[in-house]
């Protein structure tokens, strides 16, 4: 009832009142930090796949390795789109985003570990497994992000790991296709994960949002 | 290796006490525990259970248990037996130990055996670690080190533990020789906050340091920067642009930088403010830099928020700002050489290269200007630093400008005077000290304002010629050191113009060192002039090039062979030294030492002997000696010539005159007083008038005493002879043969002389050897001589004689003497018998023997004839074959002795008979 959902909110309020920098200066910074090193995380991710992309469209051969080389994308329905109308982006509330980022990187991340298992070099692995490490460091930032937004994790999508099979039906072409998408889809959602918490990061810089940003998520 | 050492130990226990029981594996007894680590301070106990069939074998129980540590017994007293088969052992507070604990039986009383044994190891457990500390250096994995704290003793383990929130990463186990820092297996991710913690485990114990939990990216060490270009700027000669490329973290992180200049030669570096690069960036203009200089830049970077660690250095890189005009007008100086053109002097302008910081580029010529008063300039562009121009006596002025590419420096602007300006005003109190290494010069200023100052410098030497280095000062200076090469031990002579507006002023001079040592060489001393007592030092100023400094004083050292070394000091301007109070005829060793402010050095040793007497000293001796000998023989002489009376009347008594005598005057038969001088032989005034010749022809022995007297006799007569004897003839008449004559002269005399002087001819002649020359006597008589103008004639009569005897040596004698004479044929025969009879008649009288005035008169009276005739037989009674010589010398001595008369008379020869003996 309305009465448990104005105590829940009293609590919640009451509960972050240490939060406000106001208030407490040396306690807890609030998500802040973590939503800046998040974003800073994403675009050093940027940075680092771009030297992965290369050298593995570059294993791939060509033609994935020409610049202007954009096949339709095939066959990688299962790969999360980070490609979303303007419109709809806006929309999202930051639950939704945060909630979206974390599934697609949960996805991704998957997905990354298949290519990483099947590298020919050594080199080549290093760099995926390095890649794949710092995916997941992105994932626990997002998770730390939406903890301390107090957002609960969304719940992993039963099933998406196994689906994620080289099956023989796979051609070794489709194989890099899908390779080729992967990769491709990585660098999109890092784009977006970057405008993404770069507005929530701006949305956070005022000490006093912090309140507001929590009045929000109880009305979300 | 321990456990290893441990095993093999037990094992070889176990064999040793299986064996000897005849079984196999099972050991007698056995420790517990097992093995031990201890930790220090505790106190550690350990049971020794036997196998009750070993104590069946060996027939013993807990009591004979004894424990042993390395191959010392543990004292009874820490044992304690439990029951029949087991045995403890305490250690009390256990040390720092690593040793073998074996347990020990006793068997049969006396065989001591080990039945087992362990090792116990004491330490301590680990402390946690402290200062855990992490570091990512880009490009490689992440490195954590820490203070393990205190020594454990034992073998500990470090491993470093790291998790994010929702992973867990491999440990990372710390390497044997690096415990205290470990580098990770996994690239870092940053931007995700890692938890790092150390845990330190060992025997004894684990623990783990507090956990840290940062974001690596707050702890990277980025690459350096690395420099692409240094630019200089065609506008901005004060101007510099840095250019480098980033680390590749500059994409998702902002850098700050930090950037270093400085000059080429310098080793300090400059920094550029850091709030002008605290951004990321890529190039950087560096200010305010001098123009046309090299300088060196390096950069480093780091995270904008100084979390982080600063990069390295970045490789140094340089540059060279562009060129600006020269800033300072360059030293200008002139120096006038003697020139053959009456009327024009040559005169060479120099100057000084501008220093790169005053250059501010390369200067590409110079610009000299001369101009005459009121005259057209001349103009001149020269690359060299020196020009030579041949100007008039007229007063000139000279400029001077450096040229680089950008453009001209202010002009430098000289007066040469007329040739016959007169300089003035010099500076005053001109010194010169050596400081700091450098040799400094500090002056007055005159009253006049000065324009600058020229201060020249050259090394004085004797072997080379005094070239001259100089510099410019400006007009305020009142000090300044000598911007040259200098060395040390040579003397510099300092030469400061002041210049003014007119030309430059009167130079002072002053010599300084820059650094002095001792004179390379002592000064070579020698006498001058060596007395008895004293000696007169010389010695020549050592030559400047071995001075090394200036010569403060000299030291002159000398000494006798035994003597103690005496020193003097003496003033460096002397060149000369007196010793005084030497030692005469001894040897003295000198030696000189000149001394400048830093030392002396010691000259060659010289030596010399003081003689035995002073100059002069034994002239003043002699000299006084012989005259004073001179002088007593001039009055002995004096004395003598004055006394000659005494002395006659000592050596030649008075004879008392016959004639005079009472009895003569009393006699009736006195012949007449007057003779005729010519015809009466023996005149009556004087009849002593008499030479009387003794002539011993028996006896031979001389009378030296008497001899001598008639010697000096003799001598003291020479000289006077030959004057008194008349014409030549007559010396002839000198002979032996004692004459008697008488004249009327001689009468006169006799009346008023009592004493009768007499002349003696010797004719000396050796042994029997004929004389060569005569020998002639001659007293100074007064008494008047006799008539010798007739006495050749009696010599020839007795020539005459001789000639019809033929039997006489001594008449032959005479006649060779006389030889010349025997034609004298103006002499009467008649007279010369006369004389001759006188004279053998004397003769005659003497050797009988008798009273002189009795016989002698006697014959006068009673007949010449027979006196005459007489005379071979006196001859005949000489020996004949003796020398006539010896005959006359001894004639006075016989006559003294034999007859024992007083020396009244001596026997003479009578010269031409005109003496008398008395």
């Amino acid at each position: 009832g309305d009465s448990w959902g104005m105590l829940a909110c009293l609590c919640t309020v009451l509960w972050q009142l240490p939060a406000v920098p106001a208030l407490n200066r040396t306690g807890d910074p609030g998500p802040g930090p973590s939503i800046q090193k998040t974003y800073d995380l994403t675009r050093y991710l940027e940075h680092q796949l771009r030297s992965l992309a290369g050298t593995y469209l570059n294993y791939l051969g060509p033609p994935f390795n020409e610049p202007d080389f954009n096949p339709p994308r095939l066959g990688v329905e299962t790969l999360p789109k980070a490609t979303v109308n303007l419109e709809v982006w806006r929309s999202l509330n930051d639950k939704l985003r945060l909630t979206q980022n974390y599934e697609a990187y949960s996805h991704l991340l998957c997905y990354l570990r298949g290519l990483n298992r099947q590298a020919a070099t050594a080199e080549l692995r290093r760099s995926l497994a390095h890649f794949c490490t710092s995916l997941q460091g992105l994932l626990g930032s997002i998770a730390g992000v939406m903890a301390a937004l107090g957002y609960p994790l969304p719940q992993p999508l039963p099933g998406t790991e196994p689906t994620w099979a080289p099956g023989p039906a796979h051609s070794d072409f489709l194989q890099k296709m899908d390779d080729f998408w992967l990769l491709k889809e990585l660098q999109t959602w890092l784009w977006r994960s970057a405008k993404d918490f770069n507005r929530l990061k701006k949305k956070m810089q005022p000490p006093a949002t912090a309140v507001t940003l929590h009045l929000e998520a109880r009305g979300f | 290796m321990f456990t290893l050492q441990t095993w093999i130990v037990q094992a070889l226990f176990i064999f040793l006490t299986t064996e000897s029981i005849g079984e196999l594996i099972v050991p007698c007894a056995h420790i517990h525990p097992e093995s031990s680590v201890v930790q220090l301070g505790s106190n550690f106990t350990a049971v020794c259970v036997l196998k009750e069939k070993c104590m069946n074998d060996y027939h013993v129980t807990a009591n004979e248990i004894f424990w042993k540590t390395g191959r010392v017994t543990v004292p009874y007293e820490q044992y304690a037996v439990i029951n029949r088969t087991a045995s403890s052992v305490t250690f009390p507070n256990i040390t720092l130990i690593n040793a073998l604990l074996t347990c020990n039986i006793r068997m049969f009383g006396q065989i001591n055996r080990s039945v087992y044994g362990i090792r116990i190891i004491s330490g301590l457990p680990p402390e946690k670690p402290k200062n855990l500390s992490c570091i990512v250096n880009e490009g490689k994995k992440m490195m954590c080190q820490w203070d393990p704290g205190r020594e454990t003793h034992l073998e500990t383990n470090y491993t470093l533990k790291s998790e994010w929130a929702t992973e867990k990463f491999d440990d990372c186990k710390a390497k044997r020789d690096t415990p205290t820092s470990c580098t990770v297996d996994y690239p870092p991710v940053y931007f995700v906050n890692i938890e790092v913690w150390v845990e330190a485990e060992n025997a004894l114990g684990k623990v783990a340091s507090d956990h840290i939990n940062f974001d690596p990216i707050d702890k990277v060490k980025l690459n350096p920067p690395h420099i692409l270009s240094v630019n200089s700027s065609k506008e901005l000669s004060s101007i510099l642009k840095l250019t480098w490329t980033d680390s590749r973290f500059k994409s998702f992180i902002t850098l700050k930088y930090d950037i270093q200049y400085r000059t080429k030669d310098a080793s300090t570096w400059n920094q550029v403010p850091p709030e002008d690069t605290s951004s990321t960036r890529s190039s950087f203009t560096v200010q305010d830099l001098k123009p046309f200089t090299e300088y060196v830049f390096r950069i480093r970077c780091m995270k904008e928020d100084g979390k982080g660690y600063w990069s390295d250095w970045s490789e140094e890189a340089s540059g060279i700002t562009y060129e600006d005009r020269p800033s300072k007008a360059p030293s200008f100086w002139y120096k006038i050489e003697p020139s053959h053109a009456h009327g024009t002097r040559s005169v060479q302008l120099k100057w000084k290269t501008l220093p790169p910081f005053e250059a501010n580029g390369k200067i590409l010529d110079y610009e000299v200007t001369l101009t005459k008063w009121k005259s057209h300039s001349q103009n001149y562009t020269v690359k060299d630093t020196k020009l030579t121009v041949n100007l008039t006596n007229d007063r000139y002025v000279a400029t001077l400008t450096a040229r680089n590419l950008v453009g001209k420096s202010d002009a430098s602007v000289l007066t040469i005077p007329a040739w016959d300006f007169q300089a003035t005003h010099p500076v005053t109190n001109l010194k010169a000290f050596p400081k700091d290494n450098v040799l400094w010069v500090e002056w007055t200023a005159p009253d006049e304002s000065v324009n600058r100052y020229i201060l020249e410098w050259c090394v004085l030497s004797d072997k080379l010629p005094c070239i001259p280095e100089w510099q410019q000062e400006d007009g305020t200076v009142h000090r300044t050191y000598l911007r040259g090469n200098l060395v040390e031990k040579k003397c510099y002579l300092i030469t400061v113009t002041p210049v003014y507006d007119d030309g430059p002023g009167s130079p002072e001079h002053i010599k300084a060192y820059l650094k002095q040592a001792a004179p390379s060489k002592g000064p070579t001393v020698r006498t001058k002039k060596v007395g008895k007592n004293e000696a007169v030092l010389e010695w020549d100023h050592l030559p400047i090039d071995a001075q090394n400094g200036f010569i403060r004083n000299y030291t002159i050292f000398y000494r006798t062979v035994i003597g103690n070394e005496i020193a003097v000091n003496v003033d460096s301007s002397h060149t000369e030294y007196t010793l005084s109070s030497l030692t005469s005829d001894t040897l003295y060793m000198v030696r000189m030492a000149a001394y400048t402010d830093e030392g002396g050095k010691d000259g060659p040793e010289f030596t010399f002997t003081t003689p035995k007497f002073a100059q002069g000293e034994i002239e003043a001796i002699v000299v006084p000696v012989c005259l004073a000998f001179l002088l007593t023989t001039l009055l002995g002489v004096l004395f003598c010539f004055n006394k000659r009376d005494l002395i006659k009347k000592h050596i030649w008594p008075n004879v008392p005159d016959p004639s005079k005598s009472h009895i003569a005057q009393w006699s009736p038969h006195t012949p007449p007083r007057h003779f005729n001088s010519k015809d009466q032989m023996y005149p009556d005034g004087n009849f002593t008038d008499v030479s009387v010749v003794e002539i011993e022809a028996n006896d031979k022995k001389p009378f030296p005493d008497d001899l001598k007297s008639l010697d000096l006799f003799k001598k003291e007569k020479v000289n006077t002879e030959g004057h008194s004897s008349g014409i030549g003839g007559s010396s002839c008449m000198s002979s032996s043969r004692p004459s008697i004559s008488s004249s009327d002269e001689n009468e006169s005399a006799q009346n008023t002389s009592s004493t009768v002087q007499y002349s003696t001819v010797v004719h000396s002649g050796y042994r029997h050897q004929v004389p060569s020359v005569q020998v002639f006597s001659r007293s100074e008589s007064t008494q008047p001589l006799l008539d010798s103008e007739e006495r050749p004639e009696d010599l020839q009569l007795v020539d005459n004689v001789d000639g019809s005897d033929g039997i006489l040596p001594r008449q032959r004698y005479f006649k060779q003497n006389c030889s010349q004479h025997e034609t004298s044929p103006d002499i009467s025969h008649f007279e010369r018998s006369q004389q001759v009879s006188s004279v053998n008649e004397e003769d005659f009288v003497r050797l009988k023997q008798q009273q002189i005035s009795d016989h002698i008169s006697q014959p006068y009276g009673s007949g010449k004839m027979k006196m005459f005739q007489e005379v071979p037989a006196v001859d005949a009674f000489g020996p004949g074959i003796e020398g006539q010589v010896e005959r006359f010398e001894t004639v006075g001595m016989e006559a003294a002795v034999d007859e024992g008369m007083p020396k009244s008379y001596l026997p003479q020869t009578v010269r031409r008979g005109g003496y008398m003996p008395q």
